[in-house]
């Protein structure tokens, strides 16, 4: 990925000042704060149940919205009714396609497509037709119930091979498949698999993943005459501020967004949603407030996905491992309006492993589902699942330790960034410790009893295409004459502990106590501008502007002190409330006593994120470790222990960071083991809209035994060193299991998740293979 | 001997006894006339309460130790009356059909999902919520234990999460991590903070039990 | 959000069956059941009946002479944590424990988790299918991963209930009454296949409601467990699993009762597994032969026929486990 782009980003990216640079500072050494597993700032409000999430925001005289949607796969709105729901009790206004203000446009594309508001060509079963604000919620469903709707229903295709064939009823003009992409290539692979050793192919299927946040997707939407204010469950409060004022045609700064609580997202919540404009649509119409959340069942359909994809992978190799050619061909869908339905599923086939021949040809198909969101990581854990099974095969027919074969091609330089160097890697550590924390070596030798419970070690790695961060990004840091402090930021804390490891960066360089520092954050009316929070960037984006923030502030009290004891500001420290001097600690003075400060009242200090260092690549990496049992009689698997070893450049809370991947890990084991997005192909509709059939991992699906190692490689790209975490911790998980399974039953699964259906379906197709640790490719 | 149905021997019902009705209905070719009979012949009871569909009736409801008279829908749920009717947001609304957790209040003592009762089931039975676990401004020790160990990410599942723990406590108040991983399973935590929220709950058992 | 409906809170079983008499009545037991069909749309309610108020359908009683008596009303919770059902009934403590998720557990009942309506996507979803009066079983020529591969038919359901098998193992009888009198049938008679009927699955009469579950006293030597497998660990319905009371004899099957969960629109019960290891050892030979005869008759559609191997292995799991006792 270019630095210069987010992929959830649309336009370029603002540019921040870069640092002058007399002011970067040195990297830190040994921290007080920093790293430490302290506990979060915010703890106290989100287990007492204080923290008001969006969701949770109640206004006097408040309406409630529930919204109308199409129960169709494809269909054309011919008519909607409103004039029973308008008489119905409690309800306060209806709004629909053609009514004043409607027409805002919504989902954009190739060739000029654009779809509006309550489009009514409705692509797949979840497009909005209407909407409906009442006195309660329980009144706006009865008229919703109420409004009568005529549609012209149209043929539909809901996979991707249906709607890729030349007969697929049409989305949109110009057909479902997008012209092809120009294939990534380096090097020749025919020319390299002809020098390989051995050559396997295999083709992988991967699910369609729903996020499924635990917080619904919605707003509270009020106005105070030309000014909104709209209280989002987000990722990023300025996306929602430019994504609503731009649809209303709003100035930016009559629009105010926050968002300092919010129930996860995971990618889903990145960008402005319909509510958010339907929502101040009805509240200016009936000059309340009006809170708008979609149900369970419309995020299941609405609010994205990870699309499912088919992916064909090949290998070549030399006997001793050395990685010669890589092909891959992925097909996938982004649903109804999203083009491209692979993003970054092949980056880990062009960026993992050394390997001079690779060619990637990606290939999507509008269909009538849902539209996909970025999901965290997005492509990558697909593209994982089918390299890192692969390579685990490859080890198998080699004769390889797998964790030797990955140590083997591991780069130093990023392939598909010019051959430029990664500013750090610790790839090979993250395998090395991993492996040996884990006693890889010792559990796959292990030789256990015959059972039809099988036992079996597996290791996958990855890493994350971003994860470095950079501009634009702003923070504040003031403080005030008591020594307390203030932190100001714009991002969100998407439960990654934003404003924590904020707070300790201040509490690092200003000598604050954590009780004695507030933190303001995501809301468009008193806080910087940050992008929204998505990419792994938070940390490195932020964290940086965080800490030169809060060094601006201590170089202007450094100075007003010397000025006052008449000592070199070189000469000054801070620490524990005092400014002391390094030649005479007894020249001191109390942060209060600083007279230029009292007359101040409050010393404001801003820092700027600088741009990444040119010529270097940064990306977090991580290998994962997973044991499993199997029960070969029933299919079911079960992962009885986990280790992570992550660099992500430096920890900021280890506490949190091994939350953090765990919680990745968990996601992954989701995605591997049981969650899937089933539609149905005959009326086009989606089977899971709810979360039993969509089957999220419970407390018994994730293993209590989950250890996590970090491994900091000391980066220097930006000041903090640290890279990004919440993406890298997913990528791997999934393939981990799998090659454990292979390793516990000779089985080899390639199709996710492995649900017990699956196993067993794959060895019914293994047999009459003898059985074995052998069968395979 | 007559148990109830936590195994403690229960009190005889009045009227017909338990017992005695379970024994005259199940002895099997039982006929139509006797079981009419038994039916209409039961004695006398109260007329049922009842609310019209559509009408506002009032329910009692005792929420965190204070009584609340509340004026209810039949179809309101407990957890709409929770937090669009008393304010009390701490319990979150995350898919109102009993699949995540994140409304799981005490209901009498155990963990039950507010947006799967209606909220005149709850009529004259006592709820607890997170908010009613604070001493105070202090957390309470499941709280405590959850904030200790980053027991959480987003925080949204985790009043549910807290309550589920409550209650599981109050059944077993020294749970293996196995017992709790069986009994925290009926809540989803997205952000998959479980090996966190495993080790808090065995904390919290510790601090239940006055320890540090 | 809910339609609105009315609600009563009858205090006797005659005034609920009264309550019951009108057209569009609903039985709420613990209600997690009914008010997701309810949010589902997968039928309507004009007015709730209650049974929550009524004493004489709770309670879980060991008689003296061994037999277990359970009210309608019983929780789940407290059938998978009773002491006497955990040590002589152990399949439906087994088969309580593993329902749905603690919290349901401690509101849905016995009566509720025998009467409760099948999870199958379409017959929940917005599908007008045979099971809601209409034409086509979606399942058929759709996502059948789930679904039955006995049984089927007009609709290819399977049935949801944990305890149902278990209860059939352990050879209950099911009380019910309604406007017609009061009957006690054989649990296994309590069950409807689609070929008797495909839009129920019991055999209950408008208006009749469960009052309790009465189960023998277990034969000596006999011991009973109930394994399910699922796609998930907390939550869901079995793919498949197995109760079974095997009473064994010297080293041989005296009796032996096995039935299915999850693999047929009714709890499936295995008579010619029974048949066939009466007065047998469990022995390698024995537990293939039963294993192989569990799946005769098997009918898979497109996407589960994984369930084949399932049921063999489940057999031979639990054969093995009582040839371990």
């Amino acid at each position: 990925m270019d630095d210069k782009e987010l992929y959830f980003w649309r336009g370029p990216l603002p540019e921040t000042q870069a640092l002058p640079p007399d002011a970067a500072p040195e990297p830190w050494g040994e921290t007080r704060v920093v790293g430490k597993p302290v506990t979060r700032v915010d703890a106290y409000d989100r287990v007492s149940g204080s923290a008001i999430y969006p969701s949770d925001v109640i206004l006097p005289d408040m309406l409630h919205a529930a919204v109308l949607t199409c129960p169709h796969a494809h269909a054309l709105v011919k008519k909607v009714d409103t004039a029973g729901a308008e008489k119905m009790p409690g309800v306060r206004a209806v709004l629909k396609d053609g009514m004043p203000g409607t027409n805002v446009p919504w989902f954009q594309g190739r060739g000029g497509f654009s779809s509006r508001l309550f489009d009514p060509h409705c692509r797949y079963e979840g497009d909005e037709v209407a909407v409906v604000a009442a006195d309660t919620i329980y009144q706006a469903w009865d008229a919703v119930r109420a409004i009568d709707v005529e549609y012209e229903v149209l043929p539909h295709a809901v996979t991707v091979e249906d709607a890729m064939k030349p007969d697929a009823p049409g989305l949109r003009d110009g057909g479902n498949v997008p012209p092809a992409a120009k294939p990534y290539e380096r090097g020749n692979v025919a020319e390299g698999f002809k020098a390989a050793d051995v050559v396997l192919e295999q083709t992988y299927t991967t699910p369609c993943e729903l996020h499924n946040p635990m917080e619904l997707h919605g707003c509270v939407a009020k106005w105070d005459g030309p000014r909104l204010t709209v209280w989002e469950s987000t990722q990023g409060v300025y996306a929602v501020q430019s994504g609503v004022a731009n649809a209303l045609k709003l100035p930016l700064a009559n629009v105010r967004a926050i968002g300092p609580y919010m129930g996860g997202g995971f990618g889903s919540k990145l960008e402005t949603g319909k509510y958010s404009v339907m929502a101040a649509l009805l509240a200016r119409k009936t000059g309340r407030p009006v809170r708008l959340f979609y149900t369970r069942e419309q995020v299941c359909r609405s609010m994205g996905n990870r699309p499912a994809n088919t992916i064909s992978l090949k290998v070549g190799a030399k006997r001793d491992g050395t990685l010669v050619a890589l092909e891959s061909r992925a097909v996938g869908t982004g649903g109804a309006y999203a083009e491209d339905g692979t993003g970054g599923v092949d980056y880990l086939i062009r960026e993992l492993y050394t390997c001079p021949n690779v060619r990637c040809e990606n290939s999507s198909a509008l269909t009538n589902a849902g539209p996909q969101r970025a999901f965290r990581a997005p492509g990558h854990p697909q593209g994982a699942w089918a390299l890192e099974s692969l390579m685990d095969a490859l080890a198998a027919r080699l004769g390889m330790d797998p964790v030797e074969l990955r140590l083997k091609n591991v780069p130093a330089a990023s392939q598909t960034r010019n051959g430029v160097p990664y500013s750090t890697t610790g790839l090979a550590d993250c395998l090395r410790e991993g492996a040996t924390a884990f006693g890889w070596a010792e559990a796959r030798g292990r030789r256990p009893a015959p059972s039809h419970i099988k036992r079996g070690v597996g290791v996958a790695a990855g890493m994350w295409q971003g994860g470095a961060g950079g501009p634009p990004s702003t923070a504040i840091v003031k403080l005030f004459p008591d020594g307390s402090a203030n932190l100001n930021m714009g991002a969100s804390d998407i439960g990654c502990g934003t404003k924590t490891w904020g707070a300790q960066i201040v509490a690092e360089e200003l000598h604050v106590g954590l009780d004695r520092i507030s933190v303001e954050h995501a809301d468009t009316g008193t806080t910087q501008f940050a992008t929204p929070s998505g990419g792994s960037k938070t940390v490195p984006t932020e964290s940086p502007a965080i800490r030169s923030a809060a060094l601006d502030v201590k170089r202007q009290l450094l100075s007003m002190a010397a000025e006052q004891l008449k000592v070199p500001a070189a000469d000054l420290d801070l620490r524990g409330g005092e400014i002391v001097s390094k030649a005479d600690p007894a020249k001191k003075l109390g942060v209060g006593q600083v007279q230029a400060f009292g007359r101040r009242g409050v010393l404001v200090g801003v820092g700027y994120r600088g741009p990444n260092p040119q010529g270097k690549a940064t990306n977090p990496f991580g290998a994962q470790f997973a044991e499993v049992e199997v029960d070969t009689k029933t299919g079911e698997i079960r992962v009885l222990r986990f280790l992570s070893a992550h660099d992500s450049g430096r920890v900021l809370n280890e506490k949190m960071f091994r939350n953090q991947v765990n919680g990745g890990v968990t996601m992954g084991i989701g995605f591997g083991l049981t969650e899937e997005r089933v539609m149905d192909r005959q009326l086009g509709k989606l089977l899971t809209a709810n979360l039993h059939d969509y089957k999220m991992p419970t407390a018994l699906d994730a293993p209590a035994d989950k250890t996590v190692i970090a491994i900091d490689p000391h980066d220097t790209f930006c000041n903090t060193g640290a890279k990004g975490l919440g993406e890298p911790a997913t990528i791997p998980t999934a393939p981990a299991i799998a090659n454990a399974v292979f390793h516990a039953t000779g089985l080899r699964v390639t199709d996710a998740p492995m649900s017990p259906a699956r196993v067993l379906r794959a060895m019914a197709a293994l047999k009459p293979a003898p059985a074995g640790r052998k069968g395979e490719e | 001997m007559s148990h109830d149905e936590q195994g403690k021997p229960a009190a005889t019902a009045t009227g017909v006894s338990r017992r005695g009705f379970i024994t005259s209905v199940g002895s099997g070719a039982i006929g139509v006339a006797a079981a009419g009979a038994l039916v209409k012949g039961a004695p006398p009871s109260p007329p049922p309460d009842t609310l019209k569909a559509g009408d506002l009736s009032a329910v009692t409801i005792t929420v965190n130790g204070r009584r609340h008279q509340v004026l209810v829908e039949a179809r309101w749920s407990l957890l709409y009356v929770l937090r669009d009717r008393l304010g009390l947001t701490g319990t979150k609304i995350g898919c109102e059909r009993g699949e995540c957790g994140a409304c799981t209040v005490l209901i009498d003592g155990k963990a039950r999902y507010a947006c799967m009762t209606l909220a005149v089931e709850a009529d004259g039975h006592e709820v607890t919520t997170v908010e009613g676990l604070m001493q105070g401004e202090e957390l309470g020790p499941v709280q405590q234990a959850f904030a200790e160990d980053d027991a959480f990410q987003c925080g949204y599942c985790t009043p549910g999460q807290v309550m589920a723990a409550e209650g599981l406590l109050r059944e077993n108040p020294s749970p293996t991590i196995e017992d709790v991983r069986h009994g925290m399973a009926g809540n989803i935590c997205r952000c998959g903070a479980y090996a966190h929220i495993f080790t808090a709950v065995v904390k919290a058992a510790d601090l239940k039990r006055g320890g540090r | 959000m809910l339609r609105t409906f009315a609600y009563v809170r009858p205090g006797s079983v005659g005034e609920a069956l009264e309550q019951l008499e009108e057209r569009g009545a609903r039985v709420h037991a613990g209600g997690t059941d009914l008010l997701g069909c309810l949010r589902d749309g997968v039928f309507e309610a004009s007015k709730v009946v209650s049974l929550s108020r009524i004493g004489e359908l709770r309670g879980i009683t060991a008689a003296p002479d061994g037999e277990l008596r359970i009210g309608a009303m019983a929780t789940i919770a407290a059938l998978a944590a009773h002491p006497a059902v955990k040590e002589r009934f152990t399949a439906l403590s087994d088969a309580a424990s593993v329902v749905a998720s603690p919290q349901l557990r401690n509101q849905g009942t016995l009566g509720g988790n025998l009467c409760q309506r099948p999870r199958c996507w379409y017959y929940r979803g917005g599908y007008d299918c045979v099971r809601k009066g209409g034409e086509t079983c979606y399942a058929i020529g759709g996502e059948n991963q789930y679904h039955a591969i006995f049984g089927g038919g007009a609709c290819w359901i399977v049935h949801p209930s944990d305890t149902a098998p278990a209860l059939m193992a352990l050879d209950a009888r099911v009380r019910l009454v309604g406007p017609k009198g009061a009957r006690v049938l054989p649990l296994e008679k309590f069950y409807l296949l689609p070929d008797d009927d495909a839009t129920k699955e019991t055999v209950l009469e408008p208006g009749e409601i469960v009052l309790g579950v009465q189960v023998p006293p277990p034969a000596k030597g006999t011991r009973s467990a109930y394994r399910k497998v699922r796609a998930r660990g907390s939550w869901d319905f079995a793919m498949a699993g197995l109760a079974w009371a095997i009473a064994m004899d010297d080293g041989r099957v005296a009796d032996a009762r096995l039935v299915l969960s999850g693999v047929a629109p009714a709890p499936w019960r295995l008579h010619a597994v029974e048949k066939l290891l009466i007065r047998q050892r469990l022995d390698a030979k024995t537990v293939a032969r039963a294993a192989a005869a569990a799946v005769v008759g098997a009918k898979p559609l497109e996407q589960n026929a994984y369930k084949v191997p399932l049921v063999r292995g489940l057999v031979e799991d639990a054969l093995g486990a009582a040839s371990r006792a």
